[in-house]
Formats: C-alpha cells, structure tokens, sequence
C-alpha cells in the first residue's frame, strides 16, 4: 500500500463517519431533543403539521443516512479491493472521482431536510393569525453582524488564489486555459454564495414568530458559515492549482475527501455548534405567546 | 427599540410606523443621528410590503424627522425632536378652515368652494 493510498484511506474512512455517521446523529438528537423538551401541546406553533410528520421525516433521513453509511463502505471496498485504478487516474493514484462523488451523495439528505425545513416556515407562515408584528428600529449591516476582517480575509483569499494559479500558469488569460475557468467557477460560486449571504441578511423573514435577537444570531452564523466556506473553497482551488506543479497530484483523492469534511464541518458543524436549542426563545411558539421581540 | 404593528388596528401600517417612530424619537430612544434599518429590512421584519415602509420613511423624511444620505441609509434628523411637534395635518386643516371662513365670509357657497376645491386639486395634484 503506498503513502497516497493509506493518506486516501484515513481520509475517507474519516469522511464516512463524519458525515454520514456524526452529523446526522447529531441532527437526529438535535431534532428529537426539541420534540421531547417543546411538545406540540405547549408549542403549537412550532409545529404547523402534526408531530407523526416529522416523526416521519425523522426515519427517512435516519434510514438515507445509514444508506450513505454503506455506499461509502462499499465505496471503500471497491477501492480498495475491486478498482483498477491506472484506468481512472494518471499515475494509477486513486481518483478524487470517489470522494466528490460520495461526497454529493451524503449531502442529499441534508440538503432534503433543508427543504423540509423551509416548506415547514411557509406553512408556519401561512398558518399565522397573529395580526401584531414587531421589529427591531435597529439596522441589520453586514458589518453590525460579522466582522470586516472576516470579510476582507475572504475576498483577499479569493483574490490571491486566482493571482497565485494565473502565476503558476505564467498568466495565459485564454479562456479555454485551466486557471481562466477555474477564476471564472471560483467567481462563479463566490457570487453564489454572496447572494445567499444577501438574502439572509436583507431577504424575507422566513419564521414569522422568531425573535429579533434569534433571527440576528441565525443571519450571523449563516454569514459566517458562508465566509468561512469561501476560504475554504479558495484555499482547496489553490492546492488543486499547484497540483500539477509541484508534483503533489498524490494527495487530490486524499484532499477531495478532506475538502467535503471541511465544508461539513464549516456549514453543518458550525451552524450546529452555534445554532443550539438552548440559547434559542421558544416561548414564541406558545399558544398564548406574544408577537416576536 | 422595537416597534409593533397591528394589522387590525385602525390606522394604516404606514400611520402605525410614523407614529412609533415620531414617539421614539420624543421619547429620546432613537437620538439625532441614529442610523434606522432599511427599508427593505423593516418591511421583510414586518412582514410588509416595501412601499408601506417607503411611504411611512418619505412622510417622516418631509417632516425632517428622518434623513436620507444616500447609500449610507436613513437617519434620525439632528431637529427631528422639535421636528415630532409639527402636525401636518392639523396645520393643513388649520389652513383649509381659515380659508373656507373667509370665503364663507365672502358669500362664496359650500357648493362653489367644493367646486372650487376639487379643481384647485386637481390642477396642483400632481406637486
């Protein structure tokens, strides 16, 4: 077994268990907690569908997480034991096909439970009576919520990845040239990722009984969690422009792998970490609540 | 500083919110200065639709109570105090009541100042 084979290795099994092991479990008891402690006879706002429901929705994102569970194993077993690898990369390296691929597979049930989430506010929405509305006279910036360095450290990082792949590809602005469409996907997503962070902060309020210190708190995390993806992504793009130069194309499987880890743990870890029940108003979703402060 | 709106209140949201802001600002809670969310922030806040806070914003911002700086947002004005105590509307009536009585006063009937009214409005509606 070679060195970038057991680095792959360490990687992936690391990558099964993070995100189809730890952060599902931990949203499941995340979920579960906040059924058991906020009950749907004291919270009925909370819950504008009946409690059987989600408990449905619990199952299947249970039982899609234990399948990506064993995709991974499976994936980890042909790799190991079935793949010729000479036909998939150059140099016979495990290809970095594996963990991207799998890596998309274990974020669908994240991504569906996001969506069930957000079809849950809209009814919450439309379920709302409530005619008295509040909100804070304070203005919500994008500075007031996240730091200018934090913002600046993104942007420089974008900017000085982009520079340093042209430099390494003797600045050959081509269009059809690899680090010219790797700037354009990087400007791509980072715009994608601002419009995101845009409708977070100024975009529709999506819970309508959410307080305002909540709703601060949660467009905080989320901006965070965006930025902190954006230099992930830019620090991954820049390894990945100095693959081919510095001879490091060994480590892509083994860096595809810690790249989906690093974006869990940048976007559900983090938002897990600070968006906890505890620190959340649910008094709000009481029947008897007054309208959101 | 938080501000409610009842939608089945009487008055209008629009009145709602310049009413709450102008007390906010007699009451010392909003200052000369303080900078005020966005438009678009406080109509998603409060679930309103843009224009409703624009209107509201465009009638505090003709008594001076609020000033728009451009990009950088709006602001509470350095008068907006003593600004608060001007009623718009009780001037205009004011106005319009000293006006009809001396008109009346003239032998001008309630039909020809009705008249009278209705086309002096149209023709300055559009200022």
């Amino acid at each position: 077994m070679t060195l970038s084979d057991t680095l792959f290795y360490i990687a992936f099994v690391s990558q099964i268990l993070l995100l189809s092991w730890y952060f599902p479990n931990k949203m499941i008891s995340r979920i579960e907690h906040v059924l058991a402690t906020y009950p749907a006879e004291a919270y009925p706002k909370l819950y504008p569908m009946p409690v059987a429901h989600y408990r449905i929705g619990i199952r299947r994102f249970r039982m899609f997480s234990r399948l990506g569970l064993l995709i991974g194993v499976a994936i980890l077993l042909s790799v190991m034991f079935v793949v010729d690898h000479s036909g998939f990369a150059e140099h016979g390296y495990i290809s970095s096909f594996w963990p991207a691929v799998y890596g998309m597979i274990q974020f669908v049930p994240f991504m569906a439970i996001e969506l069930s989430e957000y079809s849950n506010l809209k009814l919450m929405r439309q379920v709302n009576t409530v005619s008295r509305r509040t909100a804070d006279l304070q203005r919500r910036g994008l500075f007031d919520l996240v730091s200018p360095w934090l913002v600046a450290l993104a942007g420089l990082t974008l900017a000085g990845v982009i520079l340093f792949d042209l430099y390494l590809h003797g600045f050959n602005l081509s269009l059809g040239h690899d680090s010219v469409q790797r700037a354009l996907v990087m400007l791509a997503s980072n715009g994608m990722i601002a419009l995101v962070g845009l409708y977070s902060l100024y975009g529709k309020k999506l819970d309508p009984h959410q307080t305002s210190a909540d709703r601060s708190h949660r467009i905080a995390v989320n901006l965070k969690s965006l930025l902190y993806l954006s230099i992930a992504m830019s620090v991954f793009v820049g390894i990945s422009a100095a693959d081919g130069v510095y001879d490091i194309d060994f480590l892509d499987a083994a860096l595809m792998s810690v790249y989906f880890q690093a974006i869990g743990l940048l976007s559900l870890g983090y938002t897990t970490r600070n968006v906890q029940a505890e620190r959340t108003n649910f008094d709000v979703y009481k029947a008897e609540a007054p309208a959101a402060r | 500083m938080q501000i409610a709106i009842d939608l089945e209140a009487s008055a209008p949201p629009f009145a709602q919110l310049i009413d709450q802001i102008k007390r906010a600002v007699r009451a010392n809670k909003l200052q000369p200065g303080d900078p005020l969310p966005s438009i678009r922030q406080l109509a998603s806040d409060l679930d309103l639709n843009n224009k409703t806070v624009a209107k509201a914003y465009r009638l505090l911002e003709r008594d001076a109570v609020i000033q728009s700086r451009g990009y950088r947002g709006t602001f509470v004005h350095p008068d907006g105090k003593i600004n608060c105590a001007v009623d718009m509307n009780a001037w205009a009536e004011e106005k319009l009541g000293d006006t009809i009585l001396e008109l009346r006063s003239a032998g001008v009937t309630v039909p020809e100042i009705n008249t009278a009214f209705r086309s002096a409005m149209n023709e300055h509606s559009g200022d």
